[in-house]
């Protein structure tokens, strides 16, 4: 079984990619969207990466411009982090051709390896993180060095997305070992365990400290020099041997079969009593559509313990906690909720000529998603308050009214873009998205961006004490919601509408 | 449906015009049954769009209890979407289509309880197990006691063993033969079957042969869009020919049976 890149599978791959790309490319529904989506990613780039410098007191190495280059080695860390969880919880990246089509091309592992690299920017994570790392660097770095350690910043944010691949085709072909899933499973718990501690002892500071990013950011933010020369190009190096070095787990994986999905499609459900009503046999239904898939249980479960292990180990206090359940209601809704009726797909036409009425339908579907967001967001705000204390009256009362607005904020946008913008999409595979990437982005900005606003607003009234204040403010933001998920609501209701929907998931 | 003249364009010159045996009649049941006056299924100037895309363009049909009717044609000439219209999944833009006396723009839910359907793709929600989707059409339909011929109709079609496993796993024939059980499930008033041979072994053939006549047999009506012509022959008494979205021809299955009524198919799909 042939593991190594060769150079001959490595150019075949490259050429691969871009014809997949090209392919891509040409079925993009709304060209003239995706060149604005482009301009804009583009131009918040070059605004991340230029604007700072201007800044009063940008690389003056004093205050808050001294306080951004400390951390720089800290955020280069995080990012690297991410990277590798990002990649980890959806299975070895993104899929730039769906595995069901892919099937009858001859595409490679080393293709699929390539391929994922390059949609790992389209996640909003991702780029967030990015775009404030080449902000810090431009906000914290003296003018005449910025370019070179701007260069310096985006090698790292390359090789941080490489390795990040790279471990996650290795804990993928792991995971497709015998026992591979509890040997997994095993690792996380012993990560966590000794990041829990390393916290608690007050040593992960010393430990960041030593991580090699502090030496490579010292190396990189000032200006061309020897160091920086030898940094750039170990930098290089290493993102070249990364991006070979992946194919070799990749290989690995793809000639092992996903245990965790096989375990879900040759296991025995036991028959249950009938449902008392038509309302609950359909949730039934939906959350077997929910929980027996395999990309909606690994993304919940990185979901809701991802950002609470992170809130613990930060000690967020209770006003900062509201920035947490919007955070993680927006990841719950883009593994499923944005094409909601996606969860039937080939079954949507069978399902649609049952005798409920669409409202039923509707009002299932709806509830499953609304608890499948409450589910993550309290798992998450749970663990990030174990070292919070005790709330008082008016940060919990913040933080609950941040819950319920954030989340129905939330399932009212995803089933608005549910029936806008149907997909069929088979959510087998954990590294099956709802939605093309590049409408991933969209939704994931749009999302990012509502839930993050609704929350400050709400962490600043965590800080007032008056609770009755948030319950105020909270009720023309669920008012509004509302009206909105009524209106969502009535375009499935449609029969034109909802066929449109049901004929597109079922292709 | 109608035995009459066919509708839109008539028969090519030689084709279709073909007898049959009393025998090979009998065997597809066409003297069985009852045919009452009114059609349980009754569609007139049935158009659907698309966009731009005008998938059926006026297709009649009458089709009658106790009788099976086939809707032949080859891929892309609007059997799918008629079936899906008469299902109550997808609205037509024009024209009027009644089932079981129900209009299907007015009166959409009252058609999906009298219509047992079994769509052309998949038709199965993928992580729901087999006994899970005839819980979910029970209940929906507020069947009582139906747990017996639901067991009986995962054995007549082989699913016994699997009753209880999620469907993504299935064949492409295992999940045109659940598709049929389903369909099949509550007796329906009219029984839609959408390519249900497509993918199937001999024995889910015969299975589902079994289900047509049974269907027929109490009376209700059936309809089964494919594009073969033999099977098509094999299980219904009357055929219709879709062509590029509208209907070219109708045909007792006698006239399209054996030889000449291959020829006259072919001619009627160039």
């Amino acid at each position: 079984m042939p593991t190594a890149a060769s150079s001959t599978e490595v150019r075949r791959a490259v050429r691969d990619v871009a014809h997949l790309v090209a392919f891509r490319a040409g079925t993009v529904r709304r060209p003239r969207a995706f060149a604005i989506a482009a301009a804009v990613f583009v131009g918040l780039t070059a605004a991340a990466a230029g604007v700072p410098t201007f800044v009063d007191g940008a690389g003056s190495y004093r205050g808050y411009a001294l306080d951004t280059i400390t951390i720089l080695p800290s955020a280069m860390a995080g990012f690297l982090l991410l990277a590798i969880a990002s990649a980890v919880a959806s299975g070895g990246g993104r899929e730039l051709l769906d595995r069901e089509h892919a099937v009858v091309h001859p595409v490679s592992p080393t293709t699929d390896h390539l391929g994922a690299l390059l949609l790992a920017p389209l996640n909003i994570a991702w780029l967030l993180q990015a775009w404030i790392l080449l902000g810090a660097t431009s906000y914290g770095v003296q003018r005449p060095f910025l370019p070179f350690a701007l260069l310096g910043v985006l090698l790292w944010i390359g090789l941080a997305t490489v390795i990040g691949q790279v471990v996650a085709w290795t804990v993928e072909a792991i995971r497709r070992r015998d026992h591979g899933i509890a040997v997994v499973r095993s690792l996380a718990v012993v990560l966590f365990g000794v990041a829990v501690l390393l916290q608690l002892s007050g040593r992960l500071g010393t430990l960041l400290d030593k991580f090699p990013t502090t030496h490579l950011a010292a190396g990189l933010v000032n200006g061309f020099s020897g160091r920086w020369a030898v940094c750039i190009c170990i930098e290089v190096a290493l993102v070249l041997v990364a991006v070979a070095l992946g194919a070799v787990p990749a290989h690995l994986a793809a000639h092992r079969t996903a245990r965790d999905e096989l375990r879900v499609e040759s296991g025995s459900y036991p028959a249950r009593g009938l449902p008392r009503s038509p309302l609950a046999a359909l949730v039934r239904t939906d959350r077997g559509s929910v929980w027996r898939a395999v990309p909606m249980r690994r993304g919940l479960a990185v979901l809701a313990i991802g950002p609470g292990v992170v809130a613990l180990a930060g000690n967020l206090d209770w006003a900062q906690m509201t920035i947490l359940p919007g955070l993680v209601a927006s990841g719950g809704a883009l593994l499923f909720g944005v094409n909601a009726w996606c969860l039937d797909a080939r079954g949507g036409l069978w399902r649609e000529s049952l005798p409920v009425g669409p409202g039923t339908v509707f009002a299932a579907r709806a509830w499953v998603l609304t608890e499948f967001l409450l589910v993550a967001s309290f798992t998450t705000m749970v663990l990030a308050g174990l070292r919070a204390g005790l709330p008082d009256a008016s940060e919990l009362t913040a933080l609950l009214c941040t819950w319920v607005v954030v989340v129905l904020q939330v399932v009212s946008s995803a089933l608005r873009w549910s029936s806008r913008r149907p997909f069929a999409v088979d959510l087998r595979s954990a590294r099956a998205t709802p939605a093309p990437p590049l409408v991933m982005v969209g939704y994931s900005t749009k999302l990012a961006v509502t839930t993050t606003l609704t929350s400050l607003v709400f962490s600043g009234l965590a800080r007032v004490p008056h609770p009755e204040l948030s319950v105020l403010v909270a009720s023309p933001f669920l008012v509004w919601s509302m009206i909105r998920l009524l209106h969502a609501r009535d375009a499935w209701t449609d029969p034109v509408q909802r066929a449109k929907v049901v004929t597109t998931v079922a292709a | 449906m109608s035995g009459g003249p066919p509708f839109g364009q008539s028969w090519p010159a030689g084709a279709g015009q073909v007898g049959d045996s009393p025998a090979r009649g009998r065997e597809r049941g066409e003297d069985s049954g009852v045919i009452s006056r009114a059609p349980v299924v009754d569609v007139r100037s049935l158009h659907v769009r698309f966009g731009e895309v005008e998938a059926v363009a006026g297709v009649h049909l009458e089709a009658y209890a106790g009788h099976a009717t086939a809707l032949l044609g080859r891929n892309g000439a609007g059997k799918s979407t008629t079936m899906r219209v008469l299902a109550g999944v997808v609205p037509p833009t024009a024209g009027s289509a009644t089932v079981a006396g129900f209009d299907v723009r007015t009166h959409p839910l009252e058609v999906k309880r009298a219509v047992g359907y079994c769509p052309d793709v998949g038709g199965l929600v993928p992580r729901a197990t087999p006994w899970e989707h005839l819980q979910l059409s029970a209940r929906l339909r507020r069947l009582q006691n139906w747990e017996e011929r639901a067991r009986d109709l995962l054995e007549r079609f082989e699913l016994g063993d699997v009753a209880h496993r999620v469907t993504t796993g299935f064949s492409h024939g295992m999940g045109r033969r659940l598709s049929v059980c389903l369909a099949a499930l509550h007796e329906p008033e009219v029984l839609l079957l959408d390519e249900p041979f497509d993918g199937v072994d001999p024995i889910g053939v015969d299975a589902t042969f079994d289900v047509i006549s049974d269907a027929r047999s109490r009376g209700a009506c059936v309809l089964v869009s494919t594009h073969l012509r033999e099977l098509a022959v094999e299980a219904c008494s009357s055929v219709l020919v879709l062509r590029g979205g509208a209907q070219v021809a109708t045909a007792t299955s006698g006239e399209m049976a054996g030889e000449e009524g291959a020829r006259a198919y072919r001619s009627l799909l160039d």
